[in-house]
């Protein structure tokens, strides 16, 4: 469905300019003048305490498992394909995984197998988008509404009501664990998105993502296998929505019904204040991706902090994305028109 | 493209300089407390007017009292409520009331106030080492049960054709004792009722969510008239009476909530023939009385942290849409109760039997 | 889907007949979905084909079908997807209940209900024009103020219970629920409209193809706004039956339908690159993921169990249809 767009002639991405530049500067620069506002307007209102460890460490600790899904299902819009299903994928990856846990399974194992899975969802999600080229937003829709009930299913056979206790102390450790003061793994979500930037920005890999997503119809003519990298990019998309949810069993010591309910509009929302698209490939940067995250989750922290009673809180988020967008297409980002 | 060009290094960089101009400190907490400080966290489902209305008394009765408040939502998720008791521990309040409606997350919860020493109130859903303030719910259900079943029993000889059971999963042990317990309170009064005519559907608590669940189970049965309702709350139940008006079989449908939320007000559906207070709005009234105020007063009590022994215990107040007429709307209970002398309970105030 | 790229690419004299004639391979498939649900369902128990079941589907498919008109409308139009329908299908049912319970004559209700629901749409349409900003971003956004802003001013709703606008979200007609006529009535209307007015086709041509639209003169910008207030319109249209016939609502009670919509929308055809879409087949797609959960329940399946067959079934309906459209022949 993105192809279409992509026939478009002159969309301001297929003019002559540095790709590469163009499409990480323009949405980043933005999101970045974005981080830095919320960032002074905490300090402002708040005090030093906003940028203290602690602080940090509460945040992070929240952003984290959702900043690492992120990065990882950007992989597919990049391509041109959204995966509606990464909420409840998380969903049923913590309770797969909280099952194995609770009957004796030993961690590797446990984080094998329920990644397994995980893939094995990412592959039919893979085969219906591409495979039979059903429209990626009905397909994952339909996925996401599969797999919540497998969620339902799993809780209710090895929790109790609706709760399904796994406490594993190795992993409780380790997501909870910090190092200079910070949340491990709000410091390995940051490191994959690094990674993930490298790869998009400077890996043929990464380019051939970007053309696949950009112009499908040129990137076949080029030589790329169009449907390979947009399955590789679903099964990405499930590896990482498996991890999340396996990092959130260690978390939150359990598991429940609802779980990563809701989390992808979480986090396509951070990826769309960083330039993503959910229909159109090729535009986006992981960076740009991460501070989207870190722009709410510092936002959202201010109001935590200010005491402006909770119920305002989805307003400014949602002006603070509205402000993103609006002020990436300012600084000459792209228009709709 | 106008506009200055920048790279992702050089935002970045930007950002580094801004926050070490600005000032990274270290750790500071809120400072001294001269004042106590309590912080609530609210239920934060969008399905039920209590969730906000519990912050909203919460917030007025510490400001009778001088103390500092904070509140934050839970969201109506675990991770949220991590995030939450973090935030709590470092703007160093000195006791905690929760309505956590996704209790998986409370052992790890229980472990982080314990270790920053903070006291803990929980609303409903216990948690050892929390105090438990709130109703047995499973005596409220069975209340209710009962009710119905008295009523089931005079009009039909307790010979329904179906007893509905409104679930709401997503509320684990509540439901269960809830509608549990009112299926069991209509069994002691109507024992003989074959198993074949208890059905079950997913409401989700809400009237107009669990309303084409709801059809679909009267669809799959479609010669049943006599109609007993028992369910999660008073939402759930009006789910399955609206679904019987839709599909014309509302004559004998006969429903008995709980929480009371929709039995008050002109807007009282004909066919729900009572339901069980709780004014759970109202709860900080026992919160604050029983643990808070003795805590702020350097007297903690002794942690009670289970339902059947709390260390607040809620009365239910089972009413039938008669006896309920006369109990106001919750905005206006709201109001008198914070108009009322301290310590005076809703029940005190509202409950027809009391 | 790279076909319709170099189909597009030319401005056409008459789109709208192509227009028409387009999805007949996707209403078949979708007819014999439905027909095979149906077939199995009835097969399993004969009582499912009662007149209970079919006021039950035809309930669930009058407010989903009404949201998926709207939907579609900004589907076709180019506009992606309009992520607002939960906020402006409860703040107009909020509306209607309101002004019903403060003594309003229903018609007054009715008029000032679709007038809000157009302000909605109207607004949405203000900041995606002027600030040039993605529909989706745009609505996401406005969803999330909107929601939240609601929450403020009500927690609980409902229409007056004794009053005739309730009396009617109840009753029917024809065997079929008062609020199922509105729906088909619009469904048709607007079906049949689209591809056969000026206004209609220009909002296709835009969706099709906006550089062309605009070389040949079209308003991008009137078509934005007209499209999204549209969209607004059935929504306001959808918050009136929902009041009518459902039971007391929170703000956030529209947010299951958003999935449902999209999905209805997507499976009548509706590309959401644009340009694509007969909205008659809304009536199929709609009727069909309607009788899905019912179907599930006569099979006596645990609803924990319906969501996953529910969500088994999407999947091998869009792909099938997205098999169909890329290997035959239109």
């Amino acid at each position: 469905m993105t192809d279409a767009a992509a026939g478009r002639p002159d969309l301001p991405q297929s003019i002559a300019h540095h790709p590469v530049r163009d499409v990480v500067t323009g949405p980043v620069g933005s999101i970045g003048i974005t981080l830095i506002v919320v960032v002074a307007a905490g300090l402002l209102l708040i005090g030093p305490r906003f940028l203290s460890a602690s602080n940090i460490t509460i945040a992070g600790q929240f952003v984290a498992i959702p900043m690492l899904i992120g990065a990882f299902a950007s992989f597919a819009l990049l391509a041109g394909v959204v995966d509606l299903s990464i909420g409840s994928m998380a969903g049923v990856g913590a309770a797969i995984f909280g099952a194995l846990v609770l009957s004796g399974w030993g961690l590797a194992p446990a984080i094998a197998l329920t990644l397994g899975i995980c893939l094995v969802f990412g592959a039919i999600n893979a085969l219906a988008v591409v495979g039979f080229h059903a429209d990626p937003i009905a397909a994952t829709l339909g996925m996401l509404t599969g797999l919540r009930g497998a969620t339902y299913v799993i809780v209710e056979a090895y929790g109790q009501s609706g709760s399904l206790f796994a406490f594993h102390e190795g992993l409780f450790a380790f997501t909870n664990m910090l190092v200079w003061s910070l949340p491990l793994i709000f410091l390995i979500a940051l490191a994959v998105t690094a990674l993930a930037a490298i790869v998009v920005g400077k890996t043929r890999l990464g380019r051939h993502v970007r053309a696949v997503g950009g112009d499908p119809l040129a990137a076949a003519r080029a030589g790329i296998s169009v449907p390979r990298v947009r399955t590789g990019a679903l099964l990405l998309s499930a590896f990482g929505a498996g991890l999340g949810g396996i990092l959130f069993v260690g978390q939150l010591g359990a598991v429940s019904r609802l779980l990563g309910f809701g989390l992808e509009f979480q986090v396509y929302a951070a990826l769309m204040i960083g330039g993503y698209s959910i229909l159109r490939g090729g535009v986006g940067s992981p960076v740009g991706g991460a501070l989207g995250f870190l722009a709410i989750a510092g936002a959202a922290n201010i109001l935590d902090l200010s005491g402006i009673s909770p119920y305002y809180v989805n307003i400014i988020v949602g002006g603070l994305l509205l402000a993103a967008v609006l002020l990436d297409r300012i600084r000459g980002g792209d228009a709709y028109e | 493209m106008k506009g200055k060009s920048s790279s992702p290094l050089h935002a970045l960089a930007v950002v580094a300089a801004a926050t070490t101009v600005l000032g990274v400190g270290s750790v500071t907490g809120a400072g001294a407390q001269d004042k106590f400080k309590l912080g609530m966290a609210v239920g934060g489902n969008p399905c039920c007017e209590w969730m906000k209305a519990q912050g909203d008394v919460a917030r007025a009765l510490a400001e009778q009292r001088g103390w500092d408040y904070m509140e934050l939502s839970n969201n109506d998720d675990a991770a949220t409520a991590l995030k939450n008791a973090g935030i709590f521990i470092q703007e160093g309040v000195d006791a905690v009331i929760q309505f956590n409606g996704q209790p998986s997350a409370n052992p790890a919860l229980a472990q982080r106030f314990a270790s920053a020493n903070i006291p803990v109130v929980t609303y409903d859903i216990a948690q050892p080492g929390f105090y438990f303030v709130g109703i047995d719910n499973l005596a409220a259900g069975l209340a209710g049960g009962e009710a119905l079943g008295n009523i089931i029993k005079e009009k039909w000889n307790c010979e329904p054709d179906l007893v509905i059971s409104a679930e709401g999963a997503s509320a684990g042990i509540v439901n269960e004792w809830r509608t549990g317990g009112m299926r069991d309170g209509l069994k002691k009064v109507c024992p003989d009722i074959p198993a074949e005519k208890w059905v079950s559907f997913e409401s989700q608590g809400q009237a107009t969510v669990g309303l084409p669940a709801a059809r679909d189970l009267l669809a799959a049965h479609p010669d049943a008239k006599r109609m007993a309702v028992v369910g999660l709350n008073d939402g759930g139940v009006l789910a399955a009476i609206n679904a019987a008006e839709q599909l014309g079989r509302a004559d004998e449908i006969i429903g008995w909530g709980q929480d009371g939320a929709f039995i008050t007000g002109d807007n009282v559906n004909p066919h729900l023939a009572g339901s069980v207070f709780y004014f759970l709005e109202g709860y900080a009234v026992y919160a604050l009385r029983d643990v808070i105020d003795p805590i702020a007063a350097g007297n903690p009590p002794p942690l009670k942290d289970t339902a059947g022994d709390p260390a607040s215990r809620v009365q239910p107040c089972p009413v039938s849409a008669e006896e309920a007429a006369k109990v106001p709307d919750m905005p206006e209970r709201v109001k008198m109760l914070l108009e009322a002398p301290p310590g005076t309970t809703e029940y005190e105030l509202f409950c027809p039997s009391a | 889907m790279a076909d319709h790229a170099i189909g597009h690419s030319v401005p056409e004299a008459r789109p709208g007949m192509r227009f028409r004639l387009e999805g007949l391979g996707t209403a078949a498939v979708v007819a014999l979905a439905w027909m095979a649900l149906i077939a199995i369902s009835a097969i399993h128990r004969p009582d499912f084909l009662s007149h209970q079941t079919i006021l039950a589907i035809a309930f669930t498919m009058s407010i989903v079908g009404v949201l998926a008109v709207g939907q579609a409308l900004v589907g076709i139009s180019g506009g992606f997807l309009d992520l607002s329908q939960p906020t402006s299908l409860i703040l107009t049912a909020l509306a209607a209940s309101r002004l019903l319970a403060a003594g309003l004559d229903p018609a007054f209700v009715i008029v000032l209900t679709l007038a809000i629901g157009a302000l909605w749409g109207f607004a949405n349409a203000l900041i995606i024009v002027h600030g040039k900003l993605n529909p989706v971003i745009v609505t996401l956004a406005t969803n999330f103020i909107g929601l939240a802003a609601l929450f403020l001013v009500f927690q609980i709703a409902e229409a007056p219970i004794d009053s005739g606008f309730r009396a009617f979200g109840r009753g029917s007609f024809l065997g079929l629920p008062n609020i199922w006529w509105p729906m088909i009535a619009l469904v048709l209307v607007v079906g049949f409209f689209l591809p056969r007015t000026r206004y209609g086709r220009r909002a296709i041509a835009v969706g099709g193809n906006r550089f062309a639209a605009q070389a040949r003169g079209i308003s991008l910008r009137k078509t934005r706004f007209a499209i999204f207030t549209a969209s607004g319109v059935c929504a306001g249209i959808a918050g009136l039956l929902f009041a009518a016939s459902s039971g007391p609502f929170t703000p956030a009670s529209g947010t299951v339908y958003l999935l449902p919509v999209i999905a209805a929308s997507i499976l009548a055809g509706v590309s959401l690159a644009g340009g694509r879409g007969n909205i008659w087949l809304i009536l199929l797609s709609v009727g069909f993921l309607s009788t899905v959960p019912t179907s599930l329940v006569f099979f006596g399946l645990s609803s924990d169990w319906q969501a996953i067959f529910q969500g088994a079934i999407l999947i091998v309906a869009v792909s099938i249809d997205g098999y169909r459209e890329k290997w035959v022949a239109r």
